[in-house]
């Protein structure tokens, strides 16, 4: 185990040994998922790598242009994953159903979104069907819906998607355009038992050289080795900082869970709710933390001071460890930490699909001003 | 040009007195601060585009969670607008803290917002008719009370941050004592009760949320409801001081015995241990009118109602009745107290021992009598303890002033001496030492042969204290011009015949 080791850069290959890094560092780009089927996943994947070897982890530009890839991502609840695990073909199943509509045979994978329990399929899948894992990701962190993606973004779409349940059924999907494939996966997630394995947006590397966002894999696990080696809170942001580009914007002590807000835009699904939190030091400053699937802005005294598609999340002080959204209560001492998105996110079109409007709140960003 | 009183913008304070804002929860953070305006606020944009001094009200899109009044609250501070009112939907305890915060005044209401914001837009339009409609709900509500305490209670409450209070002289009968003070920047405001000494009383501060004109025709508008209930107090409490009076001259010739059932309905109470209080003046003018009792009554009364006030001779007798004779707490309390309102009507008191029954009562009644004859000697204000006054409470009852024109007349020459305070002062000394010049020295703070040279000057003039048979007199003389003299220091001594 070299969970401690610190900052490697750039990695060539995952190995069994960087499991519970990869997890940690996927767990701070997506700080709403609890740990719940933390182990079944962990010790599958990590069983996976000690029999089959490590996963080679290529740059983009390192493959071929012309070769087929394909990502995968789980789909639906983290929760029913837990009560429904995997069986451990579902991801093989559904990179091999595309193969056969499209003829083809992928020789790379990629996460769709390489954060949460969707970081560590990908490695899983690629060790299944014995191809190199991609260094790249098409969200950069996760949002909430399949087209959220800088592929979407470039033009690249999403289907022929499949997505295979743990009850082995499967749904192939074939739209014009990426938005409408969200709404009907989701009408089938639940019929094919809460969660799906799900592969999609088949595209050529060279394409991926221009649409995914680099270096994430590597970025995540960086993280985690830096999340698992110190509980030192000042230690743990300043190194975090040079990894990320996080910043702490605010420490302060949990005064009250909220729940007045209203949702007035239901394309998300998402029970809004808020932090209040006093500021410790500096200048005393009530924050107010608006949640729904994940923290969509920070407020400082009534004035927006982050919001999406920034990554904010919270650092549990005390511990020296993040804290997952389910898990704070009123008197927590915690770091409020910003990490700005990948620049894709804050062009015009990717403000419009994932920037605080998506979340029903009309306001400017305040890296916009 | 000086605005005319009744086109003056509305203050939030006077908005706030007024449906539908009366009912609301507030969050006021200056509620001097004018409303100019009303906006009916739907969006972040038309929020962005208020005015200072304009009020807004939160609808629709800018108020659908707890981030969006935070949001407001931020923007209306950042645009110095008056205040901020929203649906209690989505106001929470942390949005009154941010409030508080910003120094921006908020209005949670119940009713529907746009409803609120028509309302308020006609009073702001009209501030005249709101002052007015306010004046009218005072007035209802002014006609409603029949004391005193109420009235004053209904403007106290009415004019918060003002405060009111209805005097006679210097003494606050009702209300807050606060209106007599003259700290700081207060404007006072007078307004007499005609039919009575009493008037009614305000510090307005200025510059504050109240307006001096609307507070004077508030306090008008109280004056006959305040007329009323003094004539009516004053009639009660004449009816019941002399029951009172009659009801203790008859327990005081029952004698000893059972406390007849009818003192219970007096609410006296009598049957334990009962420790008596004399309240006196400290220089007595014979039987003191209804007006001063009716005075006294109130401030010995307050919070003590069950505890009688009865104007006996020239002072008045109270008593305290508890199951333990040695609990002092609540009589200690109501001492300290009426202190100030003693000093203001030169009172003084003394307090008789606890006894049981009616027979005790009477005890402590002359023993508490005797206390504050001895109180005199201390001065305005005192109070004396029977408990340690002892034997020396005969001396209290000497006619000192009828002993000192004895003394006019029986040593002329000793009347005449300019010195005769010191020579008076040194023979008392002695012989209250016994004879011992020495200890007579100490006491006096000089030398022994200053004190042999006295007493003989003193002898020369007649004041022959070693002579057996008249030194008990000459004792008892001396000790009546000493007291006569000190409690007339500041003014004159004694004119030489």
């Amino acid at each position: 185990m070299s969970g401690g080791a610190g900052y490697l850069g750039a990695m060539a290959s995952i190995g069994a040994e960087d499991v519970p890094a990869l997890y940690e560092g996927a767990k701070f780009y997506s700080p709403a998922v609890g740990d719940a089927g933390r182990s079944s996943v962990t010790s599958w994947l990590a069983g996976l790598l000690e029999r089959n070897g490590p996963v080679p982890l290529m740059r983009v530009e390192s493959v071929a242009p012309d070769t087929p890839c394909v990502s995968v991502c789980v789909l639906g609840s983290g929760s029913a994953m837990a009560d429904l695990p995997p069986a451990g073909d579902e991801f093989v199943l559904a990179v091999r159903q595309i193969e056969r509509l499209q003829n083809v045979r992928f020789g790379a994978v990629y996460p769709l979104a390489a954060a949460t329990i969707s970081a560590l399929v990908p490695v899983v899948t690629a060790a299944q069907l014995g191809v190199p894992l991609l260094d790249a990701d098409g969200m950069g962190r996760t949002f909430a819906l399949i087209h959220h993606t800088a592929m979407h973004l470039a033009g690249v779409s999403p289907t022929p998607l499949v997505a295979v349940g743990p009850t082995g059924e499967s749904v192939l999907v074939e739209v014009l355009s990426g938005p409408r494939a969200d709404r009907m996966l989701r009408a089938n997630v639940d019929t094919v038992g809460g969660w799906a394995a799900l592969a999609a947006y088949p595209v050529d590397a060279g394409t991926l050289r221009r649409a995914a966002l680099p270096g994430t894999m590597s970025r995540i696990t960086n993280v985690g080795r830096v999340l698992l080696g110190t509980t030192d809170p000042e230690e743990l942001v300043t190194r975090l900082g040079a990894i990320t580009g996080c910043k702490r914007i605010a420490r302060g002590r949990i005064a009250e869970l909220e729940h007045l807000s209203r949702q007035n835009d239901v394309t998300i699904p998402a029970h809004p709710s808020s932090l209040v939190v006093e500021e410790t030091g500096g200048l005393g400053r009530q924050l107010r933390i608006e949640l729904r699937s994940e923290i969509v802005a920070v407020f400082a005294d009534g004035a927006l001071i982050a919001g999406a598609p920034d990554l904010m999340c919270l650092l549990d002080v005390t511990r020296g460890a993040l804290a997952t959204l389910d898990s704070l209560e009123p008197g927590d001492l915690i770091d409020v930490l910003v990490t700005p998105a990948d620049a894709v996110w804050y062009s015009p079109e990717g403000m419009e699909m994932v920037g605080l409007a998506s979340h029903g709140i009309p306001l400017e960003h305040p890296r916009r001003r | 040009m000086r605005a005319r009183p009744s086109t003056l913008p509305i203050t939030l304070g006077e908005l706030a007195r007024v449906r539908p804002l009366a009912g609301a929860e507030l969050h006021l953070a200056d509620p001097a601060r004018a409303v100019e305006q009303v906006v009916l606020a739907e969006t972040f944009e038309r929020l962005r585009h208020c005015l200072p001094h304009e009020l807004v009200v939160l609808h629709d899109e800018a108020a659908t969670g707890g981030w969006s009044l935070a949001a407001a609250l931020h923007l209306a501070w950042e645009r110095n607008l008056s205040a901020v009112v929203v649906s209690r939907a989505v106001a929470g305890a942390s949005s009154a803290a941010l409030a508080e915060r910003l120094a921006m005044s908020l209005v949670v209401i119940d009713e529907d917002p746009v409803e609120v914001a028509l309302q308020l837009a006609g009073q702001v339009s009209a501030p005249a008719a709101a002052r007015a409609q306010r004046q009218a709900r005072v007035a209802e509500q002014l006609a409603e009370q029949t004391g005193i305490r109420g009235v004053v209670g209904v403007l106290n409450r009415e004019l918060q941050g003002v405060p009111v209070a209805l005097v006679v002289g210097d003494v606050v009968v009702a209300g807050q004592a606060a209106a007599l003070t003259e700290k700081g920047q207060v404007r006072p405001i007078e307004v007499e009760v005609h039919g009575s000494a009493a008037k009614m009383v305000a510090a307005v501060p200025v510059p504050g949320p109240a307006a001096v004109d609307q507070v004077a025709s508030l306090l008008r508008l109280a004056r006959p409801s305040l007329q009323a209930a003094w004539a009516r107090s004053r009639l009660d409490a004449a009816a019941r001081a002399s029951h009172e009076q009659a009801a203790f001259e008859l327990l005081r010739r029952l004698g000893s015995g059972e406390a007849p059932s009818w003192t219970a309905e007096l609410g006296w109470q009598v049957g334990l241990h009962n420790r008596a209080v004399w309240l006196a003046p400290v220089h007595p003018e014979g039987e003191p009118s209804d007006e001063v009792t009716y005075l006294i009554r109130a401030s010995w009364q307050r919070g003590h109602s069950t505890w009688p006030l009865i104007a006996e001779g020239d002072g008045w007798i109270s008593w305290h009745s508890a199951g333990d004779p040695d609990d002092l707490t609540a009589l200690r309390r109501a001492l300290t107290g009426f202190r100030d309102s003693a000093v203001a009507h030169r009172l003084v008191l003394g307090v008789g021992r606890a006894h049981e029954g009616v027979d005790g009562l009477m005890r402590s009644v002359a023993e508490a009598r005797l206390a504050a004859h001895v109180a005199r000697e201390a001065g305005t204000g005192s109070v004396q303890w029977f408990d340690q006054v002892g034997a020396a409470a005969a001396l209290a009852w000497l006619p000192t002033t009828e002993i000192a024109q004895v003394a006019d007349l029986t040593l002329a020459e000793l009347m005449a001496a300019k010195d005769r305070a010191p020579l008076v002062q040194t023979v008392l000394a002695v012989l209250d030492a016994g004879g011992s010049l020495s200890q007579a020295s100490k006491q006096l703070g000089v030398h022994r042969n200053t004190v042999l040279a006295r007493l003989a000057r003193a002898r020369q003039l007649g004041l022959t204290y070693d002579e057996p048979g008249q030194r008990l007199a000459l004792h008892v003389l001396c000790y009546s011009l000493t007291n006569l003299w000190s409690e007339s220091r500041s003014g004159s001594e004694p004119s030489p015949p």
